[in-house]
Parts: C-alpha cells; structure tokens; sequence
C-alpha cells in the first residue's frame, strides 16, 4: 500500500479544463472519497490516478515515486468500475485469476491466492459460474475479487455501489470498510452519495467545477464546511440559506442553518429568531420537518413533537448561534465570526 | 339512474376474449397481405421450380417427362458439377476469410475516435453500396490485358515487365474474383462488426488494461471473445453471399478461362439459361439451395439455444443468497512481489508509434475503398483514345465530358445503339426502383407491426422464420420459375414483372427492418393511443408511424439501393430496352460483339453509382440502419 501525493494536476478536454491545478495528499492505508455532482471531474480525476487518462501538467507520486509517466499497467493499481466491467466469457475464477496471469505468477500461487479472494468475499461456490449467471452484488464482489487478488498499491473505486439497490448498497459499503481495514490498503471513492462518503471514508475531497472545495474529515466537512458550495451539498435535507439582513446581520452575508439547528423557539435567549407562516408539516418518524415563510424566503425546521402546529399560523422559529454559519453572498466564502449581533 | 350489470354477459365476454387470445384481428391482417405475397411469390415459384428438377424438357418440342431424382443423379454423376462444387467451397473459403479478416481491421479502425472517421466511414461502404455489375465493370478493366489499369499503374511505376493478362491464368482468376468479393463484402462484414464493438463496455478493456494485458493480448482475451457470436453470423451471411456471387462472375469471367471460375451458382445459370435444360439446371441451383439453408440451420441449432441461455433471469435470483456469511479463514493472503511490467518502450514512444501504425492502416483502408472508385471516375472522364494507349498508363491525357455527353445527350451520328439506351434504363430503374420501394415499405411496415408485437405467438414466430429463410435461398433458384412463368403470364419484359420478383427479396427484408424498428419502440406507446380512444389502425397511423419514421426513410433507401443494384432478375426477365435497367445496360455494352465502347460504359457505370455514392455519404445513418437490422443484401 502506498501513500498518494498529486501536485498540480491540470487535465482538459479540447478547450474545456476539466481539472484545474489540483493538489491533494493522501495517506498510507486511508480511505478517501471523491464525492461532488456528476460532471465535477471526481471520475476524470480517479482515471488520472490510475493511468487511463494522460494528464495535461502536474505531477502524480505513489510513495514519492513519481509514476506521471508511467502507463496504467506499470502503476499497480486496482480499480474497480462502476458497471464491473467484468470479463464475460471468463468464469468468476478466470475473472479474478486474470491479472495474476498477465504478470506470469505460478499457477500455484494463482490457486492460493484465488482461494484467499474467494474466501474473503463469500464466492466460493460461485467460482465456475459465469458473470451473466450472477446477481448484481455477487458481481460486484467479483469485481472486487479481481482488484485485491494481486496486491495493489491504490484500490480506486468508480462509483461501485451505485448499480446496487438500496438496502444491499448499505450492507456492501460495510463490507468494503471492512476489506480495507483488514488488508490497510489505500482506497479511493468515487461517490454522488454524500451518505457513503460521510460513512465511509476517513477524509472526503468534495469536488466541484474541477477544484477541490473542502478535503477534511466527513465531520469536519458537514459542521465546518468551507464555503456555501459545501454546506448546500453536505447534509440531507439541505442548508438553509438566507440573507444575512434578515437577523440584522451584515446584507452581502449569507446566513447558513441546518434545518436540524432550527426548530420552534420555546423560550427567548440565545441565538436568532424568525418568525413566519407554517405551510406545511412533513412527518418522516423520528424527526417532523417544518416548511415556514420567513420574508419571502422558505425555512426549513425540525421538530420532535408537532403536536398544536397548524398550517397556516404564524410560528417562532429559533436557532443557537453557535449553528450559524456565514458565507459571502457573491464567491460563497466562509466567513468567520463571533456569534454575537 | 340505476346501472345493472348481468354478471352473466360479463363473464360471457371475458370467456369470449379468453378464447379468442390476446391477439387481435388486426395483428392478423397485418400480417396477411405479406404472408399472401410471399406465397404467391415465393413459395408457388419455388415448388414449380422443385417440381422442374424432377422433370426433363425438351427445348424445341416443348415436351415434359418426368424423371423423378433422375436430374439430382445426373448432377451427382457429372465431374462438372463436382469440379464446379470444388472451386465453390476454394472460392467461399477465400472470399469469407478474407472479407472477415479485412472486416476486422477495417472494424477496429472506425471504432476509435479520429478526425475524418466520418468521411472514412462512408468512403469504405461505398464498395458495398456500389452494384455488382459496376464492381465487375471496373475490376475486370482493373485486370484487363492490354490496357487494364493495374498493367497502366505497372508501366507508370516502370515495371512494365510484370504486366500480363491478369484473368488470363484460371487459378489465378478464381483468387482475383474472389478479390474483388472480398472487396465488395469486407464493409459489410466490417459493419456489424463495428456495431458488436461499440456495444463492447469501454470499461472492459480499461479493466484489462489496469490487469496488464497489453493491446495483442487484450484484443484475443476481450475483444475476440466478445464478438464470437457476431463472428459466427457474420461468417454464416458471408458464405451464403459467396455462395450466390453471381453478377461478378457474369461480368469478369463468365466462368472462364475454361472453366476455371465455373462455379455451382454459374453453373446452374449455364445449364438453365444457357443450355436450357432446365431440369438439370433447377437440380443444380436446388444443391445450391439446399447448401445456403444447411449453413442457416446450423447458424439457428448451435446459435439460438445459446442466446437464450445467456438472458438468465435476473428475478431468479433470492434475496437470501446475498447474506454475508461470517469470513472462516482458511487461507491466507499472498503477498506479492510489487509487479514490475517489462518496459521494451517508453509509454510516450509507444504512443507515438501505436498512431503512426494506425494513421497508416487508416490511410491503406481509405486507398483500397477509394482509389478504383477514383480511378473509375477518372477514366470515365478521359478521351477514348487513352483507354486503348500503348503502354498503357493511369493519367489521362485530358479531362473530358465526351463519354457523358454521347450517352446522355444522343446524337444520330456518333451515339452507338447501346449509348442510347443508357436515359431510358436510368429512368427504368428510377421508377421501378420507387415504385418497388414504396409499395414493400408499406407492406413491410403493417407487417413489422404485427410482428414486433406479437413475436412471441407461435404462428407469428414461424411466418417470421420462413421470411428470413427465403432469405437464404440463392436468387437464381427463383429467378428459373419466374422466368418460366412469367413467358406464360406475358410478364417477362414489363416494368410489373420486375416488381413482383424485386418484391420477392424485398418484402422480407423491409419487414423485418420494420420489426426491428418497432421493437424499439416502448409497448406502452401502443397502450396509451388505445386508452386515449384510438382504434388499432388509428393508433398505426397517428401515434406510432410518425415514431417509427427514421426506420421507415431507411427501409425506402435501403430497399430502393437493392432495387436499383440488382441485376440477375432483371437481366433474365427483360429483353428490350423500353424495360431494361442501367445494370443490364451496363452489361450490354459487354455483349457487343466487335469491341468494348470503353468511353460510354465507364460513363454508365459512374452514373450507376452515383445514387450508391450519395446515399453512403449523406444517408449512411440509415444505411448502416439497414444493413445491420436487414444484414442479408447479396
């Protein structure tokens, strides 16, 4: 396993720059994410590293070796694709055996370490099947199968849950935490979903527009995020936004909230207070969402008991200062201050 | 108001539709009209055709006998036709391993990403969209003797010594046809090949390359596999269009020198058209036959099975299987020795000389589909005189219209009588060519409704069987019952004649491009257009032919490029130029007796292609449309 050191990384297309000057350090035996909107060049960024895309300018080192002008096959590393890419006419055995093949390993070695891959993800009664005959996680086990059977200095993962369905994806993303904690190995993830990254990961690159925004711990990011970019795309449902002026405080501000941090004032005290008409109460188990019109501008509040509250009544909103978070309203940059008026 | 309901009505009418099954009249009358043709077409020609292999005839008292297998037997007996069988498996092994090797490479090139692949794509088809005969007009002049352009291209390099009569030798003119097949199959080939390589994931060979496979290794472990199953279609198709060769044949070598290019498909034409005996004739194409529809069966026992195990049911899976069991170690990891690649040469050097290799394949592609069609243009534009110079040479003395102008605008003077015939066969094939098309398009659309949708009924499902098989079946088997029919129907030389066997290979075709077409189109389109108040034909006309339009402007150009390419019909079933179409034409000028009017036949055969030429270029998205869902033009 190795450590990853990217020093400005440029990557374009034609005239479009697709990565734009990107630095990123990553740690020996971490679990990394690449998580942003489709189009932010988190994939293009992955293929990079990997060797499959040429780079315009920049350096890419494993372990400061410096591997920018190394061809995929000369980097070492594994990656596992979003579709699996699976070799179709292959059994899962020769599916997992192939790499292993193409760097002349003995056939004993292969043997063993074929049975060790198998075993680690629960294929082995699976192993003279063809892909076609698999279901979509037994696939996707396969595909990892083939990435960790020859040691790979970086596992890079392409969005590898995203063809799964809900409930299989949560038990597979546990699956992978485990492997990589079992076998320390470097991984980088791909994701849109910022719940795989906040679970998964020991730091997240949130990439936007080619630019990394925030590269931090996935708690880090969600309660200390960089800029407005950030805040809106961390965090389900999403941040509220709202001019600064409307608390009083400074008009090209922007006021972030979580709709978490905000639910029906009880008493006064700290912190801010809006006041607006209810219209609607979203019931979702535990937690009860609240839709009030402040000024124009639609506020989302949580509460735990929505007893009394009826669409259509003005309500008091509170949030404690120490939840509030400022942006500047034109480049969306953090703004840090002190939690008094 | 009260509403009663008879619960008995009800239940009567639900047991009335129950009975009548899911499919409607409509679905059935869709289909009718083709299923009517086809066997008045087809099937009737084709049992008349049986029942002649079975009988003797004398030519000149008019009288039948019937000899049962006697006909078969003297086939079987005759050294001709064996010898003829001979040259007939040499000649489809030739032509199909070539066409599929050069198909391969051609594939393979057009599937990357390059500046000008368009223009290249639509410069390789042109071999294929190009008729027979104008292939055969320009390749036998390419091989001629005296003046042919390979011996000119000899003299203007200076090796004039190797010039020679190039179809001179019989081996060696079997190889050269089977040349000029390959270059007439090859797009063909290379097309669906292309399209089982743009259906690979790119992710496939990615994942190879990330495993350490380098290119060659990559292309027999990814890519080969993955196109086995076009592999083995297209090798069936190629075979049957090698078995059928016939236009070229007529035009280069008329199974000459001696019989050195006599093979079975021209041998049942000599014997019945030549030698008019037409029993032994039938027999003989019937082998034939018999031979094109083994390789189809074999393609439907070893293929069709195979394809419907590969669609497993994903639903078949249980939900328990996915579990994750408790990991019991038994073994252990392996840790590998860091994977050091031999590096014979540096990436970036090695991508410098993977795209000079492949600008250079790109280029030889590019020459060999375009420079004899080039070549064709430019001699067709020479003065006569340059085309019987001595030496012979490739550069025109001068560019010229002469050639377009005698057979375009006839004059009394300097016009031969075949020249003059050239406006009214483009014309003849122009009409017969829209008529045809439009008429089969239309059939084929009702049709290829009825049988997108209701595929899966047992009795839809074999009528759209039989349709593909006629496929198979060589033109000449049908053309000697339509011939013999048609001298009693008074149909031989009219333009109605022409259209009905035209529709013979058509109407398959166009309505299985129409099923395809329409398998693509959502069900729930139909569902909609019946819920919003449309009655089935209603919905037909107003909701799904609109949808399906594409489909139809492809199925017209593709069924008016067969009209307008085809020869053997049209050759046997005219006789006087008020009929004839541009290729018969073109082959008349062949059949003069004192010498070749170079000058006019390379005018006719530029003007042949022409419609080919600008539908490869500025219809090709609906070409290739047609080749790939019809994949059967000869």
């Amino acid at each position: 396993m190795a450590s990853i050191t990217i020093a400005g990384l440029r990557k374009s297309y034609r005239n479009t720059e697709i990565l734009k000057s990107l630095d990123l350090s990553i740690k020996d035996g971490e679990f990394i994410s690449f998580l942003g909107p489709s189009g932010c060049g988190k994939s293009t960024l992955l293929f990079c590293i990997a060797g499959l895309e040429e780079i315009n300018d920049g350096s890419i080192r494993f372990d400061n070796r410096e591997i920018t002008e190394l061809g995929p096959r000369e980097r070492n590393i594994a990656l596992v694709f979003q579709d699996y890419a699976l070799y179709p006419h292959m059994t899962v055995r020769g599916n997992i055996a192939f790499p292993l093949q193409q760097q002349k390993v003995d056939q004993q070695t292969i043997n063993k370490q074929v049975a060790w891959a198998a075993e680690t993800l629960g294929l082995e009664s699976l192993l003279d099947r063809l892909p076609s005959d698999l279901s979509g996680g037994q696939r996707q086990r396969v595909a990892v199968g083939r990435a960790i059977v020859r040691n790979p200095s970086v596992l890079l993962m392409d969005e590898p849950l995203s063809n799964l369905d809900a409930s299989l994806r949560v038990r597979m993303r546990t699956e992978i935490r485990r492997l990589q904690r079992e076998l320390k190995m470097t991984v980088i993830f791909v994701t849109h979903d910022q719940e795989e990254a906040m679970v998964l990961s020991d730091r997240i690159a949130v990439m936007k527009d080619g630019i990394v925004q925030q590269f931090a711990a996935p708690m880090t990011v969600y309660t200390d995020p960089a800029n407005h970019f950030v805040a809106g795309f961390i965090g389900s449902p999403q941040m509220n936004f709202l001019p600064a002026g409307l608390s009083g405080y400074n008009n090209d501000l922007v006021l972030g909230v979580r709709p978490h941090d905000i639910n029906p004032a009880k008493a006064a005290g700290d912190g801010v207070h809006f006041t607006g008409e209810l219209a609607f109460v979203e019931s979702a188990g535990p937690v009860h969402f609240l839709d009030v019109m402040v000024g124009g501008h639609l506020v989302k509040a949580t509460c735990s008991d929505p007893s009394g509250l009826e669409p259509g009544s003005q309500i008091t909103l509170k949030a404690p200062g120490h939840a509030l978070r400022f942006f500047k309203s034109g480049s969306g940059a953090r703004v840090h201050m002190s939690s008094q008026h | 108001m009260t509403i009663t309901i008879n619960p008995a009505i009800v239940s009567a009418r639900v047991a009335k539709r129950h009975k009548n099954g899911r499919t409607p009249v409509f679905a059935y009358l869709s289909i009718a009209p083709i299923i009517a043709i086809m066997i008045s077409i087809v099937g009737l020609p084709l049992l008349y055709s049986l029942f002649l292999s079975l009988n003797t005839t004398n030519p000149i008292t008019k009288r039948w006998v019937f000899v049962g297998l006697g006909n078969y037997t003297k086939v079987f007996q005759s050294a001709d036709f064996w010898a003829a069988l001979g040259r007939t498996v040499y000649f489809s092994a030739v032509s199909v391993s070539g066409a599929i090797i050069l198909g391969t490479v051609i594939a393979l090139v057009l599937n990357e990403k390059f500046a000008g692949r368009g223009v290249l794509r639509s410069v390789v088809l042109v071999p294929w969209a190009m008729a027979p005969v104008s292939i055969g007009v320009l390749w036998s002049f390419v091989y001629a003797g005296n003046f042919g352009l390979l011996n000119g291209l000899l003299h203007d390099l200076g090796l004039g010594f190797f010039a020679t009569a190039w179809l001179g030798d019989g081996f060696r003119a079997l190889n050269l046809i089977a040349l000029t097949q390959i270059w007439n199959q090859a797009p063909l080939t290379s097309l669906m090949l292309l399209s089982g390589l743009q259906s690979m994931p790119a992710n496939l060979h990615r994942a190879a390359i990330l495993d350490g496979a380098g290119p060659i290794r990559r292309f027999f472990s990814i890519t080969l596999p993955w196109l086995k199953p076009s592999l083995f279609f297209i090798t069936i198709v190629a075979t049957i269009n090698s078995l059928m060769t016939f236009d070229i044949l007529w035009i280069m070598t008329r199974g000459g020198p001696g019989a050195a290019t006599t093979v079975l498909s021209w041998l049942g034409y000599l014997q019945s058209f030549q030698f008019l005996r037409f029993g032994e004739g039938a027999a003989t194409l019937y082998v034939l036959t018999a031979l094109s529809l083994l390789l189809a069966i074999i393609y439907f026992v070893i293929l069709s099975p195979n394809r419907r195990h590969r669609t497993v049911d994903q639903s078949t899976f249980s939900q328990t299987e996915e579990t994750l069991r408790p990991v019991v170690r038994r073994h252990d990891m392996v840790r590998l020795p860091a994977w050091k690649p031999r590096q014979r040469i540096h990436p970036a050097n090695a991508r410098r000389y993977g795209r000079m290799l492949f600008g250079m394949t790109a280029s030889i592609i590019f020459l060999w589909s375009a420079l004899p069609v080039i070549a064709l243009i430019l001699i067709s534009l020479s003065p006569a005189g340059d085309l019987i110079r001595t030496p012979p040479s490739l550069i025109p003395s001068r560019l010229t219209f002469d050639n377009y102008v005698s057979v375009l605008m006839a004059d009394s003077g300097s016009t031969s009588v075949q020249a003059k015939r050239v406006p009214v066969s483009l014309l003849n094939s122009l009409s017969i060519g829209i008529v045809v098309s439009l008429v089969n398009v239309a059939l084929g659309t009702l049709a290829g409704y009825g049988f997108s949708r209701y595929g899966q009924q047992r009795f839809f499902s074999g009528t759209l069987w039989a349709l593909l098989i006629t496929r198979m079946i060589p033109a000449l088997t049908l053309v000697l019952p339509f011939f013999i029919l048609f001298r009693s129907l008074g149909l031989i030389d009219t333009h109605v004649g022409l259209i009905i066997a035209y529709s013979s290979i058509l109407l398959p075709l166009s309505s299985w491009m129409m099923k395809t077409t329409f398998d693509n189109v959502p069900i729930s389109l139909d569902r909609a257009a019946i819920v919003d108040g449309c009655t089935r034909f209603s919905m037909l006309r107003k909701v799904l032919i609109p949808v399906v339009r594409p489909g139809i402007i492809a199925a017209l150009i593709f069924c008016f490029l067969v009209s307008w390419n085809e020869f053997l019909f049209a050759m046997i079933l005219t006789s006087t130029p008020k009929t004839q179409t541009i290729p018969v034409v073109i082959a008349g000028f062949l059949n003069q007796a004192r010498f070749y009017e170079y000058g006019p036949l390379f005018a006719a055969s530029v003007l042949a292609i022409l419609p080919p030429v600008a539908i490869a270029f500025f219809f090709q998205r609906y070409l290739v449309q047609g080749a790939l869902s019809g994949a059967v033009k000869g």
